[in-house]
Formats: structure tokens, sequence, C-alpha cells
């Protein structure tokens, strides 16, 4: 159905200064390896919630694609458990999942076989006639990354992506990770854009759904009174803490493939520090927000030789320990795990930002599991008083932390007045609970990123150059850590925050790790 | 023309018994404001030392019994936890004759925090004089003046609310539309209005611009003629408002409203929150003629469906569900702006006001 662009240029009379949310337009949202914990646990409920909300288009449907022989009903009745279960709202609004259930389809079948995407095709023709999705296509790719380059091929060559100059949207949703390293990533991306325009492609990084992660880009560029100071000038340093006291829960295949660089550090953490340390962005849209977070990447000094690397990366694997007050296995105890495995559950690394506002001011990272807690945050530390009134070390820098999750929220620590007579400083925390201060609900991350991606909105996903430049730095330290002459990775105790040596990292620098 | 309009704010909840937590105090002449700050930090205190407050308007509910105010409660409650506030209810009852002046004082926690603070100022009989400036000393210094005004949009209060206030927020839905006419003179005056009335059409406006936003249908843009609009009832200020957007947005548009039908009638209450029913005077169809085509647009229970004849076929060309109508979400939607004018409904009124000759010769 090609259209031609010559009435976009007839604005839109009825859009100028709308209040209202624009919902997206009908569309059929094909998840491949629906039968998955990802479908399950996150997508189906957040497409349920959306449906809830109002956000999701009534003229929508959902394929799912898998393995597995279902009948459509076991299927539907399967997701309806998981939404009941893992819904943020709840009890399960019968009318609304009436609707929803009435737009899911189920396929089983092997990715390999193209008998499985031209009966997808006739799905989603079906869904076009019955509820309205009008040949907008948006594909979900919840497999292992093994599966995308088959997924890729089969849609072509079963003409179920269009051009992005076709008149029906086709977009495809890419969870990580995104490649193993660059030379994966780099060949991933070229298969991509031989299938796809870089329009029609959404890399999806959970993080960036994330309220607080978006409120950063508020924080920093919607307030005048941290711009001044968010430099070399007058930050000492910045932390930033990535921590779950979750192990491997039975994923063991997977990382022991990945491992810590590959599952956070790659993604997540680099996206928080470009947050951090990126410059405002001209616009806020989805290409000058990116330009900005790729300049922080390519800025990041990249390791050079096991030296560098052993002096700024401390790797950790978690041994059995105890959390929460129970017991917990080593990672070498876990199922699927190979042993003697020297995979990496924990990272401590020192980068440096080579620009001119950050020069010489550290980006301390750590990201592990089996942390004592589930604590992710961005720690700014800023320089300490050149001359303290109140007497040697009476008061302490002040810090601006950053709470991405649980407690969402920001804090502020400054000295005040202890009461008395005396001027007897003492260091107060001014306290912003994100979810206290705003009463309305937070959605869940995937709602956001699913909502954005039905509506072409990129500026939450990452793009080709970002993916490249943060392997890149990655690389530098994999092409180390993985050769077998570079010491295995330290065991920490789980419930610990790392090995002793990540303590060390700092203590060289005359700092330490925020005790969380 | 039927009297029959939904309540303000609140659009037909039921009047509920006071909150067990409130702490009331009762004065015999004139308020005393640093007690009323002591009963509300009593309040806060309850159960424990106060927690943190968190707030970020004054929120100034007006209303003229009781009643009102109860049927309001829970969507003032919930939009004022969505945007933390100082709420003070100031209710003057001037249908009873003898003077009486109470103060009720509570809060409402959310994540262990202090999320609205409430002050009920109640005044019967000649003890109303008391309560504006009694509510003026209550107000948090430096933070925006929202006024939800239950009433009819005129006199002399509503003219120094007008003078105070960054926003009042009023609903035209809740009485016979002829009063868009007042609004619409207010607000040529600079009033920052904002509307409930005028929040319960946005899905109308995003469907109808989303419908000409489609890649297939962008052709048409230029080019719509007529627009018709369908009431449930009675024709209602909803209705006026959405033609009154329109007329300000495309030039020579003709436009035409009518009722049709009734009122649908208000379901149970359930646990879960479902799109309000279509009360008197709410949007039922808004066809659009843009030769060859015509749009239709339609609502049926929670839905919206938006129809196109006379381009390629007749297919549905999109359907958007309503959002639910949790108590407080259309005044929540409307503290989303604090301060000014909302250009928008600004000219949308003034459209709908001349609409109302067409309606009420």
């Amino acid at each position: 159905m090609p259209y031609s662009t010559e009435h976009d240029e007839i604005p839109n009379p009825l859009r100028p200064g709308l209040r209202a949310e624009s919902a997206p337009e009908p569309c059929a949202l094909v998840i491949f390896g629906a039968t998955g914990d990802l479908a399950h646990r996150k997508l189906i409920p957040a497409l349920y919630n959306l449906a809830v909300t109002g956000h999701l288009p009534a003229a929508s449907g959902i394929v799912g694609v898998a393995k597995s022989e279902l009948p459509t009903e076991q299927f539907v009745s399967g997701m309806r458990e998981s939404v009941g279960t893992h819904s943020r709202t709840k009890p399960i609004d019968a009318e609304v999942w009436q609707d929803f259930a009435a737009g899911l389809r189920y396929l089983s079948g092997s990715f390999d076989d193209s008998g499985t995407f031209a009966r997808l095709r006739s799905a989603l023709d079906e869904l076009d006639r019955s509820r309205g999705t009008r040949g907008n296509r948006l594909y979900y790719f919840a497999t292992p990354p093994s599966a995308f380059p088959v997924l890729l091929k089969q849609l072509k060559g079963a003409n179920l992506i269009t051009s992005p100059s076709d008149s029906r949207f086709t977009r495809v949703v890419i969870e990580k990770p995104f490649g193993r390293d660059l030379a994966s990533a780099r060949a991933l991306n070229k298969l991509v854009l031989e299938t796809c325009d870089e329009k029609q492609v959404f890399r999806i990084d959970h993080y960036l759904g994330k309220e607080t992660v978006q409120n950063l880009l508020v924080f920093r560029f919607a307030n005048s009174i941290f711009e001044p100071i968010w430099n070399r000038r007058f930050v000492d340093h910045v932390q930033i803490t990535a921590g779950e006291d979750l192990g491997v829960e039975g994923r063991g295949r997977y990382y022991e493939e990945a491992g810590l660089l590959r599952d956070m550090i790659q993604n997540h953490v680099f996206q928080l520090l470009c947050l951090t340390a990126m410059e405002p962005p001209v616009a806020f849209d989805a290409d000058a927000v990116r330009d900005e977070k790729i300049k922080v990447l390519r800025a990041v000094e990249i390791f050079e030789g096991a030296e560098q690397v052993a002096r700024s990366v401390v790797l950790g694997q978690y041994a059995a320990g105890s959390i929460g007050g129970k017991d917990v296995p080593g990672y070498l105890e876990e199922r699927d795990v190979a042993p003697g495995s020297r995979t990496p559950t924990f990272l401590a690394g020192r980068f440096n930002i080579r620009s001119w506002r950050w020069d010489g001011v550290p980006f301390y990272v750590r990201s592990g599991k089996r942390m004592p807690k589930r604590a992710t945050e961005i720690a700014v530390r800023f320089q300490s008083l050149p001359h303290s009134l109140f007497g040697e070390g009476a008061t302490r820098p002040n810090e601006l932390i950053i709470r991405v999750q649980p407690e969402e929220g920001i804090a502020l620590r400054f000295s005040a007045k202890v009461p008395g007579e005396r001027y007897r400083p003492r260091t107060v925390s001014m306290d912003l609970r994100y979810g206290a201060a705003f009463g309305s609900v937070v959605p869940e991350a995937y709602e956001r990123l699913l909502l954005d991606a039905m509506r072409g909105d990129q500026t939450l996903f990452t793009r080709r150059d970002e993916v490249e430049a943060a392997w890149k730095i990655v690389d530098g330290i994999l092409k180390v850590t993985e050769s077998p002459e570079f010491p295995p990775p330290r065991p920490y105790r789980a419930g610990s925050w790392g090995p002793p040596e990540a303590d060390e990292l700092l203590a060289q620098d005359g700092r330490s790790w925020r005790r969380l | 023309m039927s009297e029959n309009y939904g309540e303000p704010i609140s659009a037909g909840a039921t009047a509920r018994a006071g909150d067990p937590g409130e702490l009331t105090l009762r004065f015999e002449s004139g308020f005393d404001l640093p007690r009323i700050e002591r009963l509300l930090q009593e309040a806060r205190e309850r159960g424990g030392r106060a927690p943190e407050t968190i707030c970020t308007l004054n929120l100034v509910a007006i209303y003229f019994n009781e009643q009102q105010y109860e049927r309001a409660r829970s969507a003032l409650e919930m939009a004022g936890t969505i945007h933390p506030s100082r709420l003070i209810v100031v209710i003057g009852d001037e249908l009873i004759p003898e003077e009486s002046l109470t103060v009720r004082a509570s809060v409402v926690r959310s994540a262990g925090a202090i999320t609205l603070e409430r002050v009920v100022l109640y005044a019967t009989g000649r003890a109303i004089r008391h309560l504006q400036s009694a509510m003026t000393g209550l107000l948090r210094p430096d933070l925006p003046r929202v006024v939800v005004w239950g009433g009819r949009p005129h006199g002399a209060l509503m003219n120094r609310a007008v003078e105070a206030a960054d926003r009042i927020v009023i609903d035209s839905g809740a009485r016979p539309p002829r009063y868009l006419g007042e609004t619409a003179a207010l607000v040529a005056k600079g009033a920052p209005f904002g509307d409930l009335a005028w929040a319960r059409i946005f899905p109308w406006q995003a469907l109808a611009a989303d419908t000409f936003d489609l890649p297939n249908l962008r052709e048409h843009r230029g080019n719509i003629r007529k627009a018709r609009v369908v009431c449930a009832g009675a024709v209602g200020a909803e209705g006026l408002l959405l033609l009154g957007w329109m007329q300000s947005r495309i030039k020579k548009l003709q436009v035409e409203i009518h009722a049709e039908g009734e009122a649908e009638s208000d379901e149970t209450a359930t646990a879960i929150p479902r799109a309000e029913p279509m009360g008197l005077g709410q949007v039922k169809l808004l066809e659009l003629v843009a030769p060859p085509a015509t749009f239709t647009l339609r609502r049926e229970r929670g839905l919206l469906f938006a129809d196109v004849k006379g381009d390629d076929d007749g297919y549905c060309a999109n359907r958007v569900r309503l959002p639910p109508d949790t108590p407080g979400r259309l005044l929540a939607l409307e503290l989303n702006l604090l301060s000014g004018v909302d250009e928008l409904y600004a000219q949308a009124v003034q459209a709908a006001a001349k609409l109302l000759a067409q309606v009420e010769p």
C-alpha cells in the first residue's frame, strides 16, 4: 500500500497545542519467543496494562510465536495467569482482558522453517481484518541472540518487512545482548540494516524505560542550579552502582555466555554513565539525545593492554554466602555453570572521560550479582572544602545521589549545624522520594518502551553507533580479561559488596565506595 | 433544557461519611489561624512522628454546602495526592441562617510521606464573611494557587478568585451549556480557567488528530468542510467545546450540533475503574466531512471508534480505549497546567459561546 508523501506537507490543523496524549497507530505485535520468561513476566503484563490505561490502541493484536506446540487457548490462559501474577494492576479487569485476549494468537513452529513465516503472514492478515491492525507490524525478538539472524532472514524472505516509506510501518524491537563483542555487534548491525532501515530498529535497554532514568534528563536539563557545577571544577568523582541481590536464578547457561560485562556494563551501566555525563542536547528528540550520548562513549578512555586493565578493573565471582538471612550457593555451584568457570559476576572499574567537562574526574563503576541488596544509583561527589572553618574533618564533601532502584529518588547531602551552643556540623540528607512526591502510579519500564516503539519514538532506544561505541570500550576489557593469562575473577562472599580488591581500587585514589 | 447535569468534579459519586482521622475545632467568633495550624500539625503527627510533607501547590476548593464537597471529596483527594498539595476546602452555606464556624484537619499519606494536608473551613450564616481571610492566611507561601470552583462561574467571590489564583478549575459540563457565555466572558478578560469538560474531550481531540495523521488519510487534512456533533440526551458543554475547538482550528468550518437518545445509566461501582458512563450532554458522535471522505468518530461503551467512508473503502480507521474513570483523573489532568491561560481552550470557549445562539436562540 504505497502512499505519496506529497500530502505530508499539509499540516494537520487539529494537532497544534493538543494536551491529550496520542494513542499509537493500530498495529499487530509479534513476539518471537512468546513462551519465554520475558514474554510471561514483562511483555504481556505490560501490554495488558497499556490496555487498562487506555494507551494500547484497541485496534491491536498480538501474535506469539515459539517452538512449543500449544493450542491458542492454552497460550491465552497461560498469559492470563502471567498477567494475574505479574501485572502491576490487580485484579484483572474482565472487560479489558476479554478484548485484549480476543486479539491474542499463538503460532508454533521453528524459526528455521519458512512455513512458520507463511503461517505468520496469514495470522497477521487475519488480524488486519478482524482487529483493524491496518498492516502495521511490530516484531519483538524476545529470543536468545542466536535466533536474531534467522528471524531477520525469514521475515525478509516472507516479505514481512515493509519499506520505511510504506504507509504501513514495520518496526523491529531487539532485546539485549546486542552482540557479544564489537565484531559480532557490527556483524549483527550489518545484518539488521540489510533488512531494515535504522529508523525501523528499536534496540531495547529496559533501564532507559525507568522513570528515574528519564528523570535524570529532566533533573539535569530542567534545573539551572546544577549545570554550573556539573563539571571537573566542582565534581571530585562519580560513583555508579548497579547491584543485585539475586544470583543467576537458573539462567546459568545464558550467564556463562554473557558474564557481567555483557549483561550489565555494556548496556545498563554505560547508559547511566552517558546520561550523567552528556552535554545538553540541542533538542529533546531521538537523534539529538543519542548524538550527545555517543559523544560521551567516544570520550571514554579505551583500556590498552593488560597492565592498564589490571590497574583499572577488578573482576569478581560470588562464592557461597548469606543474603537476607538465607544461605545461597556460590556461582560455581549454580546449575549449568561450567566447573572452574572464569565468568565474572562482579566488576569494579575506574573509567576516565577525556572531555572538556570531565577530564580528571574518575567515574567509578561497580556492578554485581549477589550483593547485599538490590541497589542502583549514581552518586556525584563534589570536591572538599578548600579550608574548613569548623575543624579538620568536621565536614564531609557534598553528595548528590540519584537512586534508580529501589526507592527511586534524589538526595542531596550537605552539612548543617547540630543544635546547641557550639558550631558542630553534621551531614544531613535532603531526600526526595520519587514515588512519594508524585502519587501517580509509576508505569513499568516495558510499558513505556513498548508504547514508544508503537509510536515510533526512538529516544529511549540505542542507536547503531551507540551500541558499537559501548562495545569498543568493553572489548578493551574483554580482550584482556578473557585471555587465560589474566588472573581469574576474585571470589567474593555472596552478600558482600565484592572482593576486597574493589575497595583497594578506590583506596589507591584516596577514596572509598559509598556504603549502601 | 434539563438541569440534571452531573455534579462538579465528582461526576455522580455519592456522598460519604467524614474521615475518622479528621480532627475538628469549633469557633465561636472568627477563626484562630495559629490554632488551625496546630490542629494540622496534630493531624500530621497522628500515629507517631510526622513524616516528611511534600507540597507542590495550594489547592483551594470552594463549595456552597457540605454535600457538594462530600461528592467531590474522593476526586480532590486523589488529584491532591497525584499533585501533592495543601488542600483548603472552603464551604460557605448561606442557606443555614445560624452563624457557625468549624475547622476540620487531616492528612493523606502516600509511600511513607504526607502528600496531602487538608483543612476544611466550614461556615454558615453571617460567619461566611470570615472564610476568605482565613483561607488566605492558610495558603502555603511561594506555591501556585489553584482554585477548584464548584459553582457557576460568576459573582464577586469568583472575581476575587480570578484576581488571586494562578488557575481556576471549573466544570462546564456540570451545568447547562448557557453558562459557557459567562465563562467565555471571563476568559476573554484573561481568567486562567481550566475546565473539566475540556479535559473530558481530550480523547476525542486526540483521536480526531491521530486519524488525520494516518498516512493514507493525510490527503484529507486540508479539506475538512463540516463538523457535526451529537450529544447524549441534551446538548452539553463538551459538544460545544469540541465544535468550538474545531472552528478555531479550521477556517470556514460549518458546524452542527444536536442531541439524541439518553445519557447512559451509571453502572454499579466496582473495584476496577472503567470509562465513566456517557453523562447527559456528553459527546456520543463527531462527524467530519472532508469531501469525498466522511470521518465518523463514535463512542460505544469504553471505546472510541473512527471510521472513514468515501476514501478507499469503509474500513475502521482507528479504535482507542477511553481512559478509566478513576476519581480525580480529570482534575489531575487539569492540574498538570499550574498557571496561565490554555490558549487552545480560550479560543475554543469563545467559539463555543458563539455557537450557543444556534442551540438556544
